[in-house]
């Protein structure tokens, strides 16, 4: 599974989106405040789950609000900043 | 006619400042701070963060920490008060569980090692200290929680209901709010700078205030207590309004209780956490309230946030810099925020005070303003308004094992059992996924019942205040906030819990989904928690005011019900569920009323006699007491039938008696679903056969009273009656 596919299913399940499948879900859309309701506290859980699962910290506000405003840009973060390596 | 005020008649207080009323001065003149790295309890993985934390042994190895911080603050509020204390109104939101969490750790599986576990047992713990056998009343609206005591307290006094009253906060340090303010990136690590251009965050701290209350002035008052103001920003679970809407609200409200216009105020007392955004809503709402806004300063960069505690700490500290004219700094400050366009005093500075506005906000968007002022300006006081009005019942709802509002009213009136947990599913049904998608079990029950109570169908007006009662709050959050962190070594705690697992979060989800701005108050008493939201809403709710929602509510959670409710006797009788009323002070389509007649405590030798006097239905002759709904916790079950025995020999009264909690079941707000039960049976007017043994019993709404009655610990009377 390709890392966006793979996020994908990681954020349906930790912020609990049950009306969205991930084929429904644009990588390229606003992610926080946009159509999914997603805000700071989602941030903070996507904060977490990005450290335990990809050993990526981000707790600085500038950073974080440019890595979580597309699902893309999250993953462009995850790739270049992992020790992990992606398909 | 002028109000009668309200004295300070004593105060103490403990925080990492140090102990009691002169150590806090010296330190507070000498612009000390008291925050340190933590060394209360060890981590597995990081360096501790600087916290507020209490020095000194000040632990009790029989009690909770928050127990013994509330009651080293009560000892020096009441030194040389010769008189008793009428009730005890203690605002906190961590109770015994820094002890819980270290027994979970442990595996301890004893359930009477987590008797203090409940928020209800600190106050109720303060009230057998002091042989207080009124009311013991548990507020808990996260860090406004010492704010809403004393309001609370405040308007226990004005009614004329007590004339002396020991009202503040208490909350100890624990892993539950250190790790949950940390996930919310909420913590500075370089302290606590609030109002600073590089502020990061907040010190998680403790500690304890407490304020005497009196009606009379009694000895030598330190200041006088002249208004106080609750609001919710009915915004959002954790940030504050963008604006600073209710906490311009709530600050406005004060003032307008105190009969004092912008100019009288002398000093703010901000809430200043040191956060980003409180501190800029802060000043919008400082800024729109106040056009040259008078010295202020935030205390927190000394005292760190003790959270339920923090209001009741700032009132005692507003009225020590009255009685010693002083200016406190604003510690930990270096460069102000521009943005702020404020001029917090740089250090602590000597000054005649007459007035001090003191500000605590939190989550749920609750906030809580007080005005207290010097000794000399109480006569000063106008009259304010009390209620008049008895409550009326609108609307209700209920939720059981047995399903919604009708499946269960049905089954009781047919005397079967409800008893049981709550269908999930059945619930979520007709709330909006997106709405609930990171909300539980006792949050969604809350959100269900509202919903079914305003009988949702066309547009109506906003509700204006929420009275909540829960006995264990959200357990689900709670439960698994502490599970991943333990799971996780520490490093992964989940920031939704932790906004979820704060007692008032459903309280919160509430005002948010109904915009409803006025006053907000969860109350946690235990076993009557629902019967406590009930007083508290017929103290606050004014005349003219818009409907308010009074809930009851609890969650049957597989692990933490059995260890720690002693009515639940293992898994398999877990109950959960609940009940809300719509009241108003307006008769108009009214179903009902509703009346506080009686609350206080069960062991107090006089208590039956005093219930049965305070009973309208028993005064008045012109009444009849036709049903007695009683409520009995299954751990109280002989003392509460003990009660019931001598009540019924006292009062020659000859009505039906329904034992509710052997038909809804063993949960702490089962007395919720007792009153729902009555109200429909007045909207129904008979009682069924299946309920009185005998036949069924037809209801003159002119002359029957239902008489729901919560027995044990506490004793407490509602009297439900055609309106």
């Amino acid at each position: 599974m390709s890392l966006i596919e793979e996020l994908k299913v990681k954020l349906i399940t930790i912020l609990n989106l049950t009306d969205v499948t991930p084929e429904e879900f644009d990588e390229n859309a606003q992610l926080v405040g946009g159509e999914l309701g997603i805000d700071s506290i989602d941030v903070l859980e996507m904060v977490v789950m990005v450290e335990r699962d990809y050993g990526v910290t981000i707790n600085n506000k500038e950073v974080g609000e440019k890595v979580f405003a597309s699902l893309a840009n999250l993953a462009e973060h995850i790739r270049v900043n992992s020790a992990q390596t992606f398909s | 006619m002028k109000t009668p005020p309200v004295y300070i008649s004593g105060a103490g207080i403990i925080s990492s400042l140090g102990t009691g009323l002169s150590a806090t001065e010296k330190a507070l003149r000498h612009n000390q701070s008291g925050i340190r790295p933590l060394s209360l309890f060890g981590l597995l993985q990081s360096k501790p963060l600087l916290v507020g934390e209490v020095e000194g042994g000040v632990d009790d190895s029989s009690l909770p920490r928050t127990h013994t911080l509330a009651r080293i603050a009560a000892e020096e509020a009441m030194q040389g008060w010769k008189h008793g204390i009428d009730a005890v109104v203690l605002g906190t939101t961590t109770g015994g569980i820094l002890t819980s969490e270290t027994l979970l750790r442990q595996g301890c599986g004893d359930r009477r090692s987590y008797r203090y576990h409940g928020l209800h047992t600190v106050a109720e713990y303060i009230a057998g200290h002091f042989n207080c056998s009124g009311p013991a009343l548990s507020v808990s609206t996260a860090c406004s929680s010492g704010v809403a005591a004393i309001a609370l307290a405040m308007r226990l006094l004005r009614s004329g209901r007590a004339r002396a009253v020991l009202a503040g906060g208490a909350d100890s340090l624990c892993r539950l709010t250190y790790f949950g303010f940390h996930s919310l990136q909420l913590v500075d690590p370089a302290g606590c700078r609030p109002l600073d251009i590089n502020r990061r965050g907040m010190a998680v701290a403790e500690g304890a205030g407490m304020l005497l209350l009196t009606g009379d002035g009694t000895g030598t008052p330190l200041a006088v207590l002249l208004g106080a103001g609750l609001s919710c920003d009915a915004y959002h679970a954790a940030t504050p309004h963008p604006e600073g809407a209710g906490a311009h609200r709530a600050m406005s409200m004060a003032l307008g209780d105190a009969g004092l216009e912008v100019e009288d105020i002398d000093y703010i007392n901000l809430h200043g956490t040191g956060t980003a955004d409180n501190d800029l809503a802060e000043s919008k709402a400082v800024h729109r309230l106040f056009s040259r806004p008078p010295p202020l300063s935030s205390i927190k960069g000394a005292t760190g946030h003790s959270l339920a505690a923090a209001g009741a700490i700032e009132a005692v500290i507003a009225a020590l810099c009255i009685s010693s004219s002083l200016l406190p700094a604003n510690t930990g400050l270096e460069t102000v925020d521009p943005i702020l366009g404020l001029a917090p005093l740089p250090t602590p500075q000597p000054q005649e005070l007459q007035t001090v506005l003191t500000n605590s906000f939190g989550f749920g968007g609750n906030n809580g303003s007080l005005v207290v002022g010097k000794k000399t300006t109480a006569v000063a006081a106008p009259a304010r308004q009390q209620p008049q009005a008895p409550l009326f019942i609108h609307g209700y709802s209920c939720l059981s094992g047995g399903g919604l509002t009708e499946a269960t009213v049905e089954s009781l009136k047919q005397g079967q059992s409800v008893a049981g947990t709550a269908k999930l599913d059945l619930i979520a049904q007709a709330l909006p996924p997106r709405l609930i998608r990171r909300l539980k079990r006792l949050p969604q029950m809350a959100l269900s019942l509202a919903a079914d109570a305003r009988g949702e169908t066309a547009p109506q007006e906003n509700l204006d205040s929420i009275f909540l009662g829960t006995g264990w709050g959200a357990l689900s959050e709670t439960y698994d906030f502490l599970s991943r962190l333990a799971e996780s070594d520490e490093q992964f705690p989940s920031p939704t819990d932790f906004v979820g697992s704060v007692h008032n979060a459903a309280a919160g989800q509430l005002a948010i989904r109904y915009g409803a701005t006025g006053a907000n108050i969860t109350a946690a008493g235990g076993d009557y928690s629902f019967e406590q939201s009930l007083l508290a809403a017929e103290l606050m709710l004014e005349d003219a005011k818009p409907p308010a929602l009074i809930v009851g509510t609890d969650e049957g959670h597989a692990v933490f019900s059995p260890l720690l409710d002693p009515s639940i006797d293992g898994e398999s009788s877990l109950a959960d569920g609940g009940g809300a009323i719509l009241v108003s002070r307006s008769e108009v389509g009214a179903i009902c009323r509703i009346r506080p007649a009686y609350y206080g405590s069960g062991s107090a030798d006089s208590a039956i006699d005093e219930l049965a006097g305070a009973l309208e239905c028993l005064r008045n002759r012109q009444r009849r007491c036709a049903l007695v709904l009683a409520g009995i916790p299954a751990a109280m079950r002989v003392q509460g039938e003990k009660q019931l025995k001598r009540f019924f020999a006292a009062s020659a009264l000859s009505a039906p008696v329904v034992d509710c909690r052997r038909y809804i079941g063993e949960f702490a707000t089962a007395t919720a679903v007792g009153v729902v039960l009555g109200v429909r049976l007045l909207e129904d007017g008979v009682v069924p056969m299946a309920l009185t043994t005998l036949e069924a019993m037809p209801l003159d709404p002119d002359r029957d009273t239902i008489l729901v009655l919560s027995l044990g610990s506490t004793i407490a009377a509602m009297e439900l009656s055609g309106s």
